[in-house]
């Protein structure tokens, strides 16, 4: 009895690794493999002056990796933590109250709405950054400040201090962002059998209720990992700081700083990618102890 | 019934109402790239800026398509998409379908991993695939690129079908295997078309990444003959020293109105047979 | 069959797209089997012609000039030029590799240090002989030089330039120093009206009020200099012309001030003229201002545009090369493309002819080009860049303290170049 129970289960296994190996070995190739060869240069002395000619060096480059963890290091992580609690929250109650509402019953221009909302996610990312920090932004001829001008005559630089700057930074992230939760939460929607709904509405439920009883048990497994990535995404966030207050030519004066980019401006931009690699790999146990406390704290939460 | 009817009434106009303004709020700047784009004097900014643009011109459109093979940008970024969703839902699907309802050794640990590989800062990425491909002698061809693309979605594909599949009842496949359907069967008459969401959802997720992606063809796509429509776009940026900021409006507007397209047909099949009542009882 | 609606709904169809994802899956896997490789770059042979490929970041028009030239060399030599997006970048990556790399690259001298360390670059003297350049203005040759070695065929140069909207400014309220500029930015700095707008805080435009004071970032062996004395200096001074200017250091904004005529004067390089000419503002050139304290003039940065070399090609089609080199280093191209790019010519011999003397704008050039310096081509500029950038905002935007945030900025950048190695 126990022989083939075994066999059983070896067989599913290996069936099951049959049938996702194509998609396994894709993932091995483009994403693992980065991550490997990263870990590599990491250990070796790949520079400007040595580019092409490296060699291993040992540890060296997480000696000095480590003294990239100072004081303005910690300052950029806590930051790092705000922007993304912030924005999460900000992204998980928006777009689940406008799904939400995409999808009740009456509604005749449904599908125009959607297309629209999901105008921000259609446009290529550095585009839409620079319209955001030139055509509203800008402290002389931005579209906000001539509003503002003519409100109230004040001359607002929005980007020029430290809480603007996050403010505008979180506006800009949720544009961008909150197109793809709501197109997840939309989808997730629309898998929950409408049956629940029936019942509950004959047992005299309110919408309100049944929102918070049927549908966030109901959503929460499907878009789990969406919110998963999102949430990696949105603490990785690198562009939308960089471009909005710190590229060369067009600071602001702010000095928000998330661990990305404090590692670039402290370590990218040396070209040391022996260097640079020891520090991402940092950056890379440090956001695998992050998801993992989240987790457990998430689960006690439950308890 | 007329209180239902008037509260309804209000109800729906509030709700329009507020779509309207977050359809405001959605397309503010775009209004403002697309009036940079109509206007004649041709500047990125201007102290009387006004929504609808004094002197109206569609020049630059016309440059847009005129003075860039626009066209052969779009038919290489319709190869590249075409092949990216089919490589990569062909291989995600099974993959996404196995991890869902089979329990096997190492299921929960790969997929711990693939969710803990999005945390990885990806700057020097490009160099280990260059150094991939380059091996593979994949470097400057479609078939390279493609993969990395299909490679670089898979984990989301993956990973979201994963989640919906998750939430198909089992029962469901149940009552076909009782009714003497096969795994095959099961799979391709029962899953798949109550998972049309996700397949959809997935899909534009993948259309709209290789659509707008261009640092990975600028390096893996060489020749002016092979750009796509967003390394396209991406050499038309205006700098401090030369372009033409309303054509680059005007370019980037009509790079991404063929996604908004696809979106928006693509929202006909967003209906799942799941809300149609599979599995009564 | 008989208890399960849900699949009652489209199988047909959903067997089909089933069978047709199936079946594009066989073609691609039967494709990559066949393997699709690209074209063929650079096949030189002795049959056929041999294909130079350059790779730049201009405009058209310019492009158009080096293409007439080198139609000559048709059809043995076929130059193609492809305009590539993140170049710098990209050659980073394939700098090493044949099957990859360009032949050349049109652009920028200040990368030189950083390729020339990453062993990628072919010093010209190589292919053309050590004194190749000797009829070049040696601002220009001086640019392109790195380690005692010249890796750059200059074909133009460009720097910044005091211009000024002849509406607003008059003849007399030019300024020859800068406590006059700045009496007239007092003047006329009000409802709305800028008297003088530059881009303060970006490190190229600020580094001309760094050189007025006599001091520079860094010195020509790599060693920064942001707390000195001159530099300190510079920033106090600059500081109170920044008061007059607005909270916006990037370039839209300040020139759109200037376009609109809401700005008087401004500093920027000759590719802006064209621009606000077309816009009708009549526009004047004016040397630089001199700084009352030291008196130096400010002396910008220098930017020299030219063709570099690689190593892995070199080594192949070394009499090639050299071929297209010297048909591009004619002096009729240097003239030609400076027309058309609104920069000087490198060439000394240019100045002598007519259409050189009568440009007043090419001649404004080649003025401050005997005070101008030449962007810094180390490998350890590209992180000054980033940290003088801070240091100017933080001292221009954030109000810090000039004193303690040079002290900040020099040790921030000793780490980051001790971080290089």
């Amino acid at each position: 009895m126990k022989k083939s129970n075994r066999t059983i289960a070896g067989k599913r296994t290996a069936v099951a690794y049959l049938v996702s190996a194509p998609s396994l070995v894709l993932i091995f190739l483009i994403v693992v493999f980065p991550i490997l060869y990263t870990g590599y240069i990491s250990l070796t002395n790949m520079n400007t002056y040595h580019w092409f000619d490296f060699r291993i060096i040992g540890l060296r480059n997480y000696e000095r990796a480590l003294l990239v963890f100072d004081s303005g290091f910690l300052s950029a992580l806590l930051m790092t933590v705000i922007w993304t609690a912030v924005n999460m929250a900000l992204q998980l109650i928006i777009a689940f109250l406008i799904a939400n509402l995409l999808n009740v019953r009456h509604l005749p221009l449904r599908n125009v709405y959607k297309t629209i909302l999901m105008f921000p996610w259609a446009m290529p990312g550095y585009v839409s950054i620079l319209l955001w920090k030139t055509g509203m932004f800008n402290s002389e001829f931005g579209l906000l400040t001539q509003w503002m001008k003519e409100l109230s005559g004040l001359t607002v630089r929005w980007l020029q201090n430290d809480l603007s700057a996050f403010i505008c930074c979180t506006v800009v992230n949720l544009w961008l962002a909150l197109p793809f939760m709501i197109m997840i939460m939309d989808g997730g929607l629309k898998s929950i059998d409408r049956s629940f709904y029936e019942s509950a509405t004959i047992d005299g439920a309110g919408s309100i209720r049944q929102a918070v009883f049927i549908t966030l048990p109901c959503l929460k497994p499907i878009i789990g990992p969406s919110v998963m990535i999102t949430l990696f995404t949105t603490f990785k966030q690198f562009d939308i700081i960089y471009l909005m207050t710190q590229q060369v030519g067009s600071q602001t004066g702010a000095h928000i700083h998330t661990i990305i980019t404090y590692a670039y401006e402290n370590a990218f931009i040396t070209n040391n990618y022996g260097y640079s690699s020891a520090i991402s790999i940092m950056i890379f146990v440090l956001l695998i102890v992050f998801a993992q406390t989240t987790k457990r704290r998430g689960k006690e939460a439950d308890a | 019934m007329k209180m239902k009817t008037f509260r309804r009434v209000v109800s729906g106009v509030i709700i329009n109402l507020f779509f309207i303004a977050c359809c405001f709020l959605a397309l503010l700047p775009i209004l403002y790239a697309l009036s940079v784009s109509l206007d004649a004097k041709g500047s990125l900014l201007s102290s009387d800026f006004s929504f609808i643009p004094k002197e109206f011109t569609l020049a630059h459109y016309i440059k847009v398509f005129t003075e860039e093979p626009v066209l052969l940008w779009f038919r290489n970024t319709m190869l590249l998409t075409a092949a990216t969703v089919a490589l990569a839902m062909a291989t995600a699907v099974p993959a996404a379908y196995v991890f869902s309802r089979k329990r096997f050794a190492g299921r929960s640990v790969v997929l711990r991993i693939l969710l803990l590989l999005y945390s990885f800062p990806s700057i020097l990425s490009m160099f280990a695939i260059y150094k991939l491909m380059s091996a593979f002698g994949l470097v400057n061809t479609h078939i390279g690129l493609i993969i990395i693309y299909a490679g670089t979605m898979s984990v989301f594909a993956l990973l979201n079908m994963k989640g919906y599949f998750d939430a198909i009842p089992v029962e469901i496949e149940e009552a076909g295997r009782i009714d003497g359907c096969s795994d095959l069967n099961i799979v391709t008459k029962i899953v798949l078309p109550l998972a049309r969401p996700t397949l959809n959802v997935t899909g534009v997720m993948i259309v709209n990444f290789v659509w707008n992606e261009y640092i990975f063809s600028i390096n893996f796509l060489t020749g002016s003959d092979r750009m796509t429509l967003a390394s396209g776009l991406y050499s038309l940026q205006a700098t401090e020293t030369s372009g033409s900021w309303p054509m680059f409006a005007a370019a980037s507007l009509v790079v991404s109105f063929p996604i908004l397209v696809i979106f928006f047909l693509s929202q006909k099949h967003m209906i799942s047979g799941l809300t149609s009542g599979g599995v009564k009882g | 069959m008989r208890s399960s609606p849900a699949f009652h709904y489209h199988t047909f169809l959903e067997e089909s797209i089933m069978r047709k994802a199936l079946c594009l899956l066989m073609v691609f896997i039967l494709f990559l089997l066949t393997g699709c490789t690209g074209n063929p770059d650079n096949q030189g042979g002795k049959s056929g012609p041999v294909t130079i490929t350059i790779w730049h970041d201009k405009e058209a028009a310019v492009i158009a000039v080096l293409e007439e030239a080198v139609k000559a060399l048709e059809p043995e030599i076929v130059v193609m030029f492809e305009k590539k997006a993140g170049m710098t970048e990209s050659l980073k990556l394939v700098g090493n590799d044949k099957n990859a790399a360009p032949d050349m690259y049109f652009f920028a001298h200040d990368k030189i240090g950083v390729y020339a360390e990453m062993g990628i670059l072919t010093p010209v003297t190589d292919l053309l002989g050590d004194d190749a350049l000797a009829g070049y203005l040696p601002l220009t040759v001086k640019g392109g030089t790195y380690k005692g070695k010249i890796y750059q065929v200059p074909l133009y140069f460009e720097t910044l330039l005091f211009m000024y909207n002849k509406k607003y400014m008059a003849e007399k309220d030019i300024p020859a120093t800068t406590e006059q500029l700045y009496a007239y930015m007092q003047r006329k700095t009000k409802y709305g009206h800028y008297g003088f707008v530059e881009q303060h805080s970006t490190p190229y435009y600020a580094a001309g009020w760094i050189h007025g004071f006599g001091g520079s970032l860094i010195t020509d062996d790599g060693v920064p200099c942001l707390d000195c004395a001159e530099v300190k200096s510079a920033l106090t001074y600059h500081k109170k012309f920044v008061e007059y200017m607005p909270g916006e250091t990037e370039y839209a904004t300040v020139n759109t001030l200037f376009t609109e005529g809401m700005a008087h004067a401004t500093i920027a390089g000759p590719w802006f003229v064209p621009t606000v000419r077309a816009v009708g503002i009549d526009v004047g050139i004016a040397p630089m201002p001199i700084v009352d304290e030291t008196g130096l003039p400010l002396a910008p940065y220098s930017g020299i545009q030219g063709l570099h070399v690689l190593k892995v090609q070199a080594q192949q089609k070394k009499n090639v090369i050299l071929q297209v080199l010297r048909t591009l280093m004619r002096p009729e191209v240097s003239v030609k493309l400076a027309k058309v790019s609104g920069c000087a010519p490198a060439v000394e011999s240019c100045y002598t002819l007519d259409e050189v003397t009568n440009d007043s704008l090419i001649m404004a050039m080649r003025h401050t080009a005997e005070t101008a310096i030449p962007m810094p081509n180390i490998p350890e500029m590209d992180v000054m860049w980033t940290v003088t950038g801070n240091l100017l905002t933080n001292v221009n935007m954030s109000g810090q303290d000039v004193d303690s945030a040079a002290k900040a900025a020099q040790k921030k950048v000793l780490e980051l170049i001790e971080a290089m190695k």
